[in-house]
């Protein structure tokens, strides 16, 4: 152990969590946020083949849409620059969904089934085949797993004293995560971002916690939370082990 | 180069000789279709 | 990772790593102040559109009897470490 890193999850859900990174550099913390926007891939379509496409947009605003549709990526079972095929068809009247679309690799699959991609009418319809490719962010931004990744510091707050008799009552904004002098992590919505409502009357003292980072992960359901944090700092471990073995050589 | 009448919905086979008109009913206005190839796109 | 020496004397480093950007050498910078033995660690590294050198240079000082190449190894053992460890603590959580 180089470092006691301390983790604790103060919201978590599939798609979506927050949670506290204790014991972190600065420099460690933001590899990590920015391996997990632009190093860790995911499947997005990059090749379309248009069968038929009588539908009020060009073909490659068509591409673009589908090239946005978040897909399923088991990290396990691919490797970079492999591709999955996909298929559309889609007679109007009606709306083509993400849903409509069919997929050769039950694995690889629209994330969520009601983006809408176009609204036919009668007599149009949109046939296509695509190709969906892994790749990363840094590529290009339809490949980014992670779409609100960021970090705040930890702050602690102290109640200091009371607050003059006749002072006026003005709010005490605050957001992110606070911990209390009781060691308790508590999240500002749940006070509505005021510390003025937590603490009535109380005077307030509010410091950073050093080497203490409140991540807040979403993704677009390529994977979990988990699989993405997990891999964003596997692959700045795969970097150093890399960069170990060409300087000793 | 083949059009389609925007009238009676036929479609016309242009040369370069019969000018722009349709055989078959004499109007002027020609609608150029879709290739009925299939388009690959690059998706950026 | 393409590693080009630029400059290299005992206790100096000029080092270019190509293919790399500010996720992993800001990393790397920060292990390397943290390595016993070395005096200075920065990299520099210019944008897409500047033109001219735009991968990483990483420049390091090292005292003396600390071969600068040997002190980069140490660094990236130590974020290799410092990754495993962070994924150890996250699985823990999790």
């Amino acid at each position: 152990m180089v470092a006691d890193f301390e983790v604790e999850f103060i919201e978590r859900d599939d798609r979506n969590a927050r949670f506290l990174v204790r014991g972190a550099s600065p420099a460690f913390a933001n590899g990590i946020r920015r391996a997990m926007i632009a190093d860790v891939p995911t499947f997005s379509i990059d090749t379309v083949r248009f069968v038929e496409n009588s539908s009020v947009m060009f073909d490659e605003m068509i591409g673009l849409r589908l090239g946005l549709v978040p897909l399923t990526t088991p990290l396990d079972d691919f490797e970079v620059g492999e591709t999955v095929t996909l298929a559309l068809d889609v007679e109007g009247p009606g709306t083509a969904y993400s849903g409509d679309i069919e997929t050769s690799d039950d694995l690889v699959e629209p994330a969520d089934d009601n983006i809408p991609i176009i609204e036919l009418k009668e007599q149009q319809r949109i046939e296509l085949e695509a190709d969906a490719v892994l790749d990363t962010g840094r590529e290009h931004a339809k490949h980014q797993g992670g779409v609100a990744v960021g970090y705040r510091h930890l702050q602690r707050v102290e109640v200091v004293g009371d607050a003059g008799e006749f002072d006026e009552g003005e709010p005490n904004i605050l957001r992110g995560v606070i911990e209390t002098e009781d060691g308790e992590l508590v999240a500002t919505d749940e006070f509505d971002h005021d510390l003025a409502e937590r603490y009535p009357g109380k005077e307030l003292a509010v410091h950073d916690v050093p080497g203490a980072f409140v991540f807040h992960v979403e993704t677009d359901g390529s994977f979990s939370v988990e699989e993405l944090v997990t891999r964003a700092a596997e692959s700045i471990g795969a970097r150093a082990a890399e960069l170990e073995t060409k300087v000793a050589v | 180069m083949s059009y389609k009448c925007s009238r009676c919905k036929r479609d016309v086979e242009l040369d370069e000789y019969g000018g722009v008109r349709c055989p078959y009913c004499g109007h002027r206005v020609l609608l150029k279709e879709r290739a009925p190839t299939i388009k690959e796109v690059d998706v950026e | 990772m393409e590693l080009r020496v630029i400059e290299k004397t005992d206790a100096e480093l000029r080092m270019e790593i190509a293919g790399e950007d500010h996720t992993f050498m800001n990393v790397l910078k920060g292990a390397l102040l943290e390595t016993p033995g070395v005096t200075a660690a920065t990299y520099d590294m210019n944008p897409e559109q500047s033109g001219g050198q735009t991968e990483p240079i990483l420049s390091i000082k090292t005292e003396e009897g600390t071969d600068p190449l040997d002190a980069v190894g140490d660094a990236s053992r130590r974020v290799q470490d410092l990754a495993d460890d962070f994924v150890t603590a996250f699985d823990a959580a999790a």
